[in-house]
């Protein structure tokens, strides 16, 4: 039904896709499998129109597909879903069904339509009330009135796009059943994920991506999730660095019994329990959407948690705020360096204030010194080779590299007692990936304590002294790197396994 | 919805676009003004057109607009007069813009400021005038605070959006002016809403003797400075700059939305209010119904033509002033309607704007 040959797409010097083959024949669920990054929803965008491949073919029900737009993939039968909904939420299920929808006609029949999608629905066992408001919907209940949009414009091809992230278990099950009505049905789906159970359970294909190439093809029958988890991360991780033996220090961040539910009453954190020590990285892998986000802000003070106590050298930081935090001692550096971490309209020098402005020697009452400003901004440079035109340049103009240099100056130049460190290599090129490393390593050297969160299973590995694994908001014991073993953190992200019982107070 | 905040995937880094305000101002000043005389002139050069095509010549018209501006010191004092409370408003407007918070209750912050001012100004004549102009511009900056203060407080507390609050209170701001100038403080036996004269002691002093213009312009003048100063070198105007370019990053440099929004548009109000109390004791020399019309949405403009920009505020607030002056005038002389200045104005802030979408889509790439 489908084929996509020899796709490639670059990002400037991010090679997103390399040569990538894609078969999907009528009636047959392909599962494409990749850590973050690998290349999946890119592929994925070339096919739907959103992003143009630099080169490369695609076929689908026998006709080309080329320089086509979203609308005309659309039209030609494919349907997707993605990971955030393409709906409106001040209408209903079936205005949200009309709207775009040529074959609706030209004048609104919401009677009919609705009708439609009654008999649509209930022949795919989908449960979608058509007058419902679409705000009002939960997550799972949106995804159908998603897929019955889709269904309902004729679609042959059905892209899921991680669509497993938010739905509760049962929730999870009800789709992977849609899917298998869809395949008897006649029509294809394409189900992308890196939670590997669904898959083996769901897919009669599997596609392994991994850094923009196809790393592995499969049946899903016979495959084992070991099998599928070495073919996602590829590489013998385990010996890329030798673990450093050095002494720990005390304890000096511990977080007890943390749990936080969302706003919308989803439980994101259970009971979470950290022990970090002076001098240390433990670093957590996990798939994203399960808790580390959370877990990174209720730590920094950007979220209070429902339950749960904080010590920062036997202080108690509970209940103070992100600003008496940093000044505690505490560092961050969010992964999200457009929105968060940075302010790129700012120049470099404000940048490198940012979490300090209102303290000595950078500030004195309300009034900004801006000589010190620029002080404490030429030597931050200095020290951490910021490349850039000058302190007072905006940091929009710099490099990701260069950007991501001034956060690392930002945090780790303060001397933080703990440093919670989340994807700071994301997006960024091998040199500047090795600088970053290099400094979080100096701070450890110099008695910092890290934690290191990533969802690459690869720099989890490399650099943690001590590895845990969050799986539905729940931490794993942490184990010392000598005895982690790449399957199993692999199946634990997965959460197949339950977390193993070697209980390690201390790296040895 | 998770996944996003901790993997930023492409889209997001390309969706990451600048405030448009943040970003016509930070370091490229002169390429802001420049756009905005650009603006002005696509403007002037337009309602030539429009001139034209009634009959009239546009130069004659034009040069009709000069003399009523600029000829003659009487006009020139007139048209300062003219542009302080837009100066004052809008430099306030400007700080709240900053931060990312949509004050345009300017109007309501300029008539409850003119009404309480007026109330000190009416009770406490008694009093040398050095005591009680200094007291009546302070509790018209006191009303105009609270006045923005309560859209800020509805804003944090019933979460209702501030545009919303602060536009509504304008009509609430104007009619108290009616409903105290129908009661207690209107004059007796007055054909119009309007107080009693003040006594001459609390009349604002005047700049140039012999002329109308008064102390207000330089009071204008000092705010534009307090604005630049507290937006570049105080922690405060810090923490706005920060709140503007990206809430997410002020919360993760520990600023707190609620109090910098409070205080800033406390701030603005005062500003407002203290433009309302100028108008009474400096140019009425009385509180009179409708005395704030269109002061707001004026100074909402001058703040934009100024790219939100404090000291840029002064240059953009003249040029309102300056150019309502010069339409009377014209009207006067050539029998163009003085309306068409608002075509001009309008015209202004439509390709301001424009200026505004082309330097951001310039930043994208």
């Amino acid at each position: 039904m489908l084929e996509m040959r020899n796709i490639h797409k670059s990002y400037g010097s991010v090679r997103a896709n390399r040569g990538i083959d894609l078969t999907v024949p009528p009636g047959r669920i392909v599962g494409l499998l990749g850590e973050n990054g690998s290349g999946k929803s890119t592929l994925m965008k070339v096919l739907f129109g959103v992003v143009r491949a630099d080169s490369g073919t695609i076929y689908f029900k026998g006709r080309e597909l080329a320089g086509h737009q979203p609308a005309d993939a659309i039209a030609a039968g494919i349907g997707m879903i993605h990971q955030h909904f393409m709906l409106v939420d001040a209408m209903t299920v079936t205005e949200n069904v009309m709207l775009g929808w040529q074959k609706a006609g030209r004048w609104l029949r919401p009677r009919q339509i609705a009708e439609l999608i009654r008999t649509t629905t209930s022949a795919y066992g989908l449960d979608v009330d058509p007058d419902a408001t679409v705000g009002r919907l939960s997550y799972g209940q949106r995804q159908r009135v998603e897929i019955t949009k889709a269904l309902m414009r004729a679609s042959d091809l059905l892209i899921l796009d991680e669509p497993t992230s938010n739905l509760s278990p049962p929730e999870v099950s009800r789709l992977l059943d849609l899917m298998r009505r869809l395949r008897e049905q006649g029509r294809s789906v394409i189900f992308i994920s890196h939670k590997l159970g669904e898959v083996l359970d769901v897919c009669d294909d599997i596609v392994v991506l991994r850094d923009g190439e196809v790393t592995g093809r499969c049946s899903s029958v016979g495959a084992t999730r070991a099998e599928l988890a070495h073919m996602m991360v590829g590489r013998d991780v385990t010996a890329a660095i030798e673990p450093r033996a050095h002494d720990c220090g005390a304890e000096i961040l511990t977080v007890t019994s943390l749990s936080l539910r969302d706003e919308a009453g989803i439980e994101r954190l259970r009971d979470v329990n950290i022990a970090l020590h002076a001098g240390e990285i433990l670093s957590i892998a996990g798939v994203d959407g399960n808790g580390q986000a959370e877990l990174v802000e209720v730590i920094a003070g950007l979220r209070i948690p429902d339950r749960g106590r904080i010590v920062l050298a036997n202080r108690d930081i509970s209940q103070s705020t992100a600003r008496a935090r940093v000044a505690a001692g505490l560092a961050y550096i969010p992964v999200d360096r457009a929105n968060m971490s940075l302010v790129l309209g700012m120049t470099v020098e404000d940048n490198l204030a940012l979490r300090e402005f209102n303290r000595a020697p950078l500030s004195r009452w309300c009034w900004l010194n801006r000589e010190n400003f620029r002080a404490h901004a030429t030597t931050r440079m200095a020290q951490f080779d910021v490349r850039a035109s000058g302190p007072d340049a905006p940091a929009r103009t710099l490099s990701g590299g260069n950007q991501q240099k001034i956060v690392v100056a930002r945090e780790i130049g303060r001397n933080p007692k703990v440093l919670i460190a989340v994807q700071p290599t994301w997006g960024l090129d091998p040199g500047a990936t090795r600088f970053v490393i290099d400094q979080v390593l100096a701070l450890r050297e110099a008695g910092g304590a890290i934690l290191y969160i990533s969802s690459e299973l690869d720099e989890v590995l490399t650099i943690g002294d001590r590895i845990a694994v969050i799986h539905g908001g729940r931490l794993s014991e942490a184990m010392p790197r000598g005895q982690a073993d790449v399957t199993e953190i692999g199946l634990m992200m997965a959460g197949v396994t339950q977390p193993p019982q070697r209980l390690e107070a201390r790296p040895s | 919805m998770f996944e996003s905040r901790l993997t930023p995937t492409k889209e997001i880094d390309e969706d990451a676009t600048p405030a448009p305000r943040a970003s016509l101002s930070a370091g490229d000043g002169s390429r802001a003004f420049l756009l905005a005389c650009i603006a002005v002139a696509l403007a002037f050069a337009v309602t030539a057109v429009l001139i034209a095509i009634s009959g009239q010549s546009p130069f004659a018209a034009y040069w009709a607009l000069i003399k009523g501006a600029l000829g003659s010191t009487d006009r020139i004092a007139f048209a300062l007069n003219k542009s302080t409370p837009y100066i004052l408003a809008g430099v306030g407007i400007a700080l709240c813009f900053r931060a990312r918070i949509i004050n345009i209750g300017a109007e309501g912050q300029i008539a409850v400021g003119g009404l309480i001012a007026s109330w000190v100004a009416l009770h406490a004549a008694a009093w040398p005038g050095i005591v009680v102009i200094p007291l009546a511009l302070m509790a018209g900056a006191l009303g105009g605070a609270t006045w923005a203060a309560i859209a800020a407080i509805i804003r944090q507390t019933r979460g209702v959006h501030e545009v919303l609050c602060t536009l509504l209170l304008n009509f609430v701001g104007i009619l108290l002016v009616s409903e105290a100038l129908h009661g207690d403080m209107g004059e007796p036996g007055a054909g119009f809403p309007q107080s009693r004269l003040f006594e001459r002691s609390v009349w604002l002093p005047k700049l140039l003797p012999g002329t109308d213009l008064h102390i207000g312009i330089v009071i204008a003048m000092l705010a534009t400075v307090i604005g630049h100063v507290l937006l570049w070198r105080t922690t405060f105007g810090f923490r706005l700059r920060m709140l503007g370019a990206s809430s997410t990053a002020a919360a993760y440099a520990g600023v707190s939305f609620a109090g910098c929004a409070f205080a800033v548009m406390a701030l603005a109000g005062a500003f407002a209010g203290i433009a309302g109390g100028i108008e009474v004791v400096g140019v009425h020399y009385r509180l009179i119904d409708g005395f704030s019309l269109g002061f707001g949405f004026n100074a909402v403009a001058v703040a934009l033509l100024a790219s939100i920009n404090p000291l840029a505020v002064l240059p953009a607030g003249l040029f309102f002033g300056f150019l309502e002056a010069g339409a009377l005038a014209m009207q006067r002389e050539v029998g163009v309607p003085s309306s068409l200045v608002f075509v001009i104005q309008g015209l202004t802030m439509v390709f301001v704007l424009c200026a505004i979408g082309i330097g951001v889509r310039r930043q994208r790439i």
